[in-house]
């Protein structure tokens, strides 16, 4: 079950009884590493960048199939993730409707969110490459 | 930036939510995921539950996205506004009371900070008003003339000053003016020279004002009409401008009209041009000159100090080169507020500070309903902390409600203070009744806002720390019938004690200030101030002496023989008319010195039957007689101070006073009048009283003593006015009743203010009293079951709780009267005839506030000691 329905995520399995005791090992196989602060919004900004202007679903979808379903996202938590971005001035949203005529609000890149995706990515880049550095670095530290 | 941004947006979002956005967006999430996966086949239910599973709990995001859009603050500040605006509608009439209670102290503290800051902080209505001086002549020692110049000393002001602009003088005139084919009416002019425009810098709002030009003698003359005399006399024409009327009859066109809040002076119709010059007076400088004020506007950069050194050094060069008139006078500036509002500040000062008290015991008055509620409220609270309610959050929800009610009751104060100021404020005494020199701005507004915010969180943090210090435990173990009293009983003891010696202090200074005005007013004037009318009838100043003479004397004879006249008289400026003429004299029974006379005194001129008209007694010699009036070397009368000063032991009947080489033999002594200069609360000085008309006068005040109401005599006197000289108009008409009433309008005042404060005070101590044992008895209703089950008596049970409350109140009274006594300290120079620390006052003032408070206590008492034990103890 565990592996067709991937994004069953930590809310559900919380969500008691037998059934939240039969799906905890499923889960914990499928969706492994928690979202660190802050991945969520460059994922998004990044998302929108690749695909353009895009719903809020989409923006979900995208995410977990780009992760290989590897992260345990909630999709409604990317709404409060949208209202931030939008707030900082880094995305705009307007109303729209999608490809099978549903009303949906869709969010873009604004200019000052293209400036922000270079600069996170820098920034992610330079943790990223300090942290293989760190853990490659041989057992007994330096002579 | 962004941060910036994010701040702009939520603050939006706090003013318009887009809940109903978000729910269609989650709406079409969920319908696009379910969608989705009935396209790979999943029944419609199944699909809707897979989707929702992997969207997550819509409740917590949606919870999120709330916090995130809005400010938790605010939104909390919009809650607790809320719940206050909804617990003051639950109880209106808790909500009252504290509006009520801070609208009174919020409206007198704003009213009277209106008077303060409209006087002694507003610049003056002038452009650049703080560079205006008033340049007073002082005499070195003994009394001055009411800082009064004479017209030389001040061109040689103007010609040797380093310090000032322009400078400008002003004189007081009483003219006789005819519009037309009008009848005439006597004005009150001021004669000005050309600089005068120059020092006030005010533009007329019609035409122009006189000039240079205009100030030269044999001109033609032109006048600049004030606001009120162009509404009352030309009926707010403007085609007045250029028009030419007859004042004391000269033509003199008129040039200009003054902006409605233009007062400089205050009360004049018309200013004249002088047309003055340095050799007016030939070499005379004497004290006979002495009639101009001055003022001056300074260079831009100079203090007060360098033209206080400035006028100095005139002062000092004019002494040493006309060393007889000018050696015993120097200049002294002051600023043009202090000029006017100067001698206000000591009242201000007074009054500011009693309205201060009642704030504060408004305050308290609030803090200690507030805290009786949150008592009551106690439990509630208690269960909200158990569900969770940080302590932070319930104190922030008491001071909400109490900054929201101080708000309320600051616009109800601020509001009726305004009303107030708006209403009153032309009937203010003296320069503060000048149009538009007391009015409340946005400045005074917005500080009397500030401040009841203030109090209304100051106070409010009494019930809010109370609510935190609260044991959650203890609270809620608490049944409801209580045996023994709760927390805050003993903070408001405390409120009770501060109130009632708060209370006491307004009400010493109130009953100090009456006192005071009842001596002012109760005090022998030294003449009859009833059954008199007095007005003023003014001639040309060039007429001829001996015309001048018989115009009045038959004025005089006309008025005498009307029926219900009793006697007439006049004199050149009656008591209570501010006025001054001084001249030193040397004395026939004294060692004369050259240069230094003995005698300096005020000089009035009377006629006809003065002294019966004004009901003053003749002491010793005999009044002036139809001879006198005519004589060529006129004898005098002198008062009983010049006596009592000058020749103690002694009969100066027969002697003689020596002034300019001439002896004037002294006819008789009159009795003291108060009054003689203005002020009818200064002392007597050593006067003199000529014969009017033997030197010429044509400025005089009629005197008429009758048998009927005063009032009633004046159209038959105009009658008689008209049928003498149909040129002339009787001016400034007011019985002697009038008169006084007005020359102790501002000792009334302040006295009527402090009293109402102090009657509002006390109202506020007793309700404030009253509350708290009430709330006493109901707190502890089944203790008093329980003790009269044991068997106290009613009458122990009642004084048990007046004594609760009037012990405080007691130690408050005590602490009070210290604070009165150095408060009276800065009533000083408003007492008149009574000590700032008579005990008479405090003993009276403590029993006065006294037996209403132990009153306020007796009905809540009382129903305590009629409570049916029975009830009292099963009541739950």
């Amino acid at each position: 079950m565990g592996a067709e329905k991937p994004e069953v995520f930590h809310a559900a399995a919380r969500a008691g009884g037998a059934e939240g005791a039969r799906m905890a090992p499923a889960a914990q196989a499928a969706a492994g590493a928690p979202m660190l602060q802050g991945t969520l919004d460059l994922m998004v900004l990044k998302t929108l960048e690749t695909m353009g202007p895009q719903h809020g679903y989409g923006i979900a979808r995208r995410i977990e199939q780009t992760s290989e379903n590897a992260l345990s996202l909630n999709q409604g938590t990317i709404y409060p993730a949208l209202l931030r971005l939008r707030q900082r001035g880094w995305i705009r949203a307007e109303w729209g409707t999608s490809d099978n005529g549903r009303r949906a609000r869709f969010y873009s890149l604004t200019r000052t969110g293209k400036a922000q995706i270079e600069k996170e990515t820098e920034s992610w880049e330079r943790v990223a490459a300090t942290m293989a550095r760190f853990l490659a670095a041989p057992a007994g530290g330096e002579p | 930036m962004s941060r910036l941004r994010e701040l702009w947006s939520r603050m939006r979002t706090v003013f318009g939510r887009h809940d109903a956005d978000l729910d269609e967006e989650l709406r079409a999430h969920v319908e696009m995921a379910a969608e989705e996966h009935r396209a790979r086949g999943m029944s419609e239910a199944e699909a809707r539950t897979a989707a929702l599973r992997s969207f997550g709990g819509v409740t917590q995001v949606r919870e999120q996205y709330r916090l995130r859009e809005g400010l938790p603050w605010i939104e909390n500040l919009r809650r607790d506004v809320g719940y206050a605006l909804r617990q003051m509608r639950k109880s209106p009439g808790f909500a009252a009371t504290v509006i009520v209670t801070l609208a009174l102290g919020i409206g007198a503290t704003t009213a009277i900070f209106t008077v303060v800051y409209s006087t002694l902080v507003r610049s003056l209505p002038y452009p650049d008003g703080d560079r205006i001086v008033a340049i007073h002549d002082t005499r070195i020692e003994g009394r001055s003339t009411g800082g009064l110049m004479t017209g030389p000393r001040f061109f040689d002001i103007q010609a040797r000053n380093r310090s000032f602009e322009s400078v400008a003088f002003l004189y007081f005139d009483e003219s006789t003016l005819v519009n037309g084919t009008k009848l005439p009416v006597a004005v009150k002019g001021a004669g000005a020279n050309a600089g005068f425009w120059d020092v006030f810098g005010t533009a007329p709002m019609l035409g122009r004002t006189f000039n240079a030009a205009d100030d030269t003698p044999r001109a033609p003359e032109t006048a600049v009409l004030s606001y009120p005399a162009w509404q009352k006399l030309f009926n707010g024409d403007r085609g007045v401008i250029g028009r030419q009327v007859t004042l004391d009859q000269r033509a003199v066109t008129v040039v200009g009209v003054m902006p409605q809040d233009f007062s400089a002076p205050g009360g004049v119709d018309l200013w004249h041009a002088a047309q003055f010059v340095p050799g007016n007076w030939g070499s005379y400088r004497g004290d006979g000159l002495r009639f101009i004020n001055v003022f001056g506007r300074l260079r831009n950069g100079v203090t007060m100090a360098q033209a206080q050194g400035d006028l100095n050094r005139i002062g000092e060069q004019l002494g040493r080169e006309y060393p007889q008139s000018d050696g015993a006078w120097r200049f002294t500036a002051e600023t043009l507020r202090e000029d006017r509002y100067g001698n206000l500040r000591p009242a201000l000062a007074a009054l500011l500070t009693a309205s201060g008290l009642l704030l504060l015991i408004a305050c308290i008055n609030v803090a200690n309903l507030l805290l009786s509620r949150a008592t009551v409220r106690q439990r509630e609270v208690a269960l909200r902390r158990a569900l969770g309610a940080s302590a932070m959050r319930v104190a922030a929800q008491y001071l909400t409600e109490s900054a929201a009610l101080s708000l309320m009751g600051g616009c109800a104060g601020i509001a009726s203070a305004y009303a107030l100021t708006r209403g009153v404020a032309l009937s203010l005494p003296g320069a503060l009744g000048r149009s538009g020199a007391v009015h409340m701005d946005w400045i005074v507004a917005g500080v009397a806002l500030l401040v009841s915010l203030a109090t209304g969180i100051g106070f409010g943090l009494v019930p809010a720390l109370e609510s935190c210090r609260a044991g959650l435990q203890t609270t809620l173990r608490q049944s409801d019938g209580r045996v023994s009293g709760a927390g805050g009983n003993g903070l408001r003891s405390l409120l009770v004690g501060i109130q009632a010696g708060l209370s006491l202090v307004l009400l010493v200074g109130a009953a100090l200030l009456a006192e005071s005005l009842w001596n002012l007013v109760k005090q022998p004037l030294g003449f009859e101030p009833g059954h008199v009318l007095t007005f003023s009838l003014n001639l040309p100043w060039d007429t001829k002496p001996e015309q001048a003479r018989n115009f009045y004397d038959d004025v005089e004879q006309r008025i005498e023989a009307l029926p219900g006249v009793t006697a007439a008289g006049q004199i050149n400026a009656p008591p209570t008319v501010d006025w001054h003429l001084r001249s030193s004299f040397d004395a026939d029974w004294l060692p004369r010195i050259a240069g230094q006379p003995a005698i300096n005194a005020e000089n009035r001129t009377i006629a006809g039957n003065y002294l019966r008209a004004m009901g003053t007694a003749l002491l010793a010699g005999r009044a002036f007689t139809a001879e006198d009036q005519m004589s060529k070397l006129p004898p005098v009368l002198v008062n009983e101070a010049l006596v009592g000063e000058f020749m103690p032991k002694g009969n100066p009947v027969g002697h003689h006073l020596l002034i300019d080489g001439e002896a004037h033999e002294i006819v008789g002594v009159m009795g003291n009048v108060r009054g003689t200069s203005g002020s009818i609360a200064a002392e007597a000085g050593p006067e003199v009283y000529w014969p009017a008309h033997a030197n010429g006068g044509t400025h005089f005040y009629f005197l008429v003593r009758t048998r009927v109401p005063p009032e009633q005599m004046v159209d038959a006197i105009r009658q008689q006015v008209y049928e003498a000289d149909p040129r002339q108009s009787m001016g400034d008409i007011a019985t002697m009743d009038q008169r006084i009433d007005d020359a102790v309008a501002e000792p009334r005042l302040n006295m009527a203010v402090v009293a109402s404060f102090a009657g509002i005070a006390l109202l506020l101590a007793c309700v404030g009293i009253y509350g708290v044992v009430a709330f006493l008895v109901a707190q502890r209703t089944q203790e008093i079951g329980l003790r009269m089950a044991l068997g106290a008596r009613r009458s122990e049970i009642a004084l048990l709780f007046v004594w609760r409350a009037v012990l405080p109140a007691l130690v408050g009274l005590a602490a009070g009267t210290g604070v009165a006594l150095g408060l009276a300290q800065l009533l000083r120079s408003q007492l008149y005839g009574v000590k700032a620390n008579d005990p008479l006052v405090y003993v009276a003032s403590i029993a006065a506030l006294l037996i209403p408070l132990v009153i306020a206590t007796l009905r809540p008492a009382l129903l305590a000691a009629w409570v049916n034990p029975a009830e009292a103890l099963r009541a739950e």
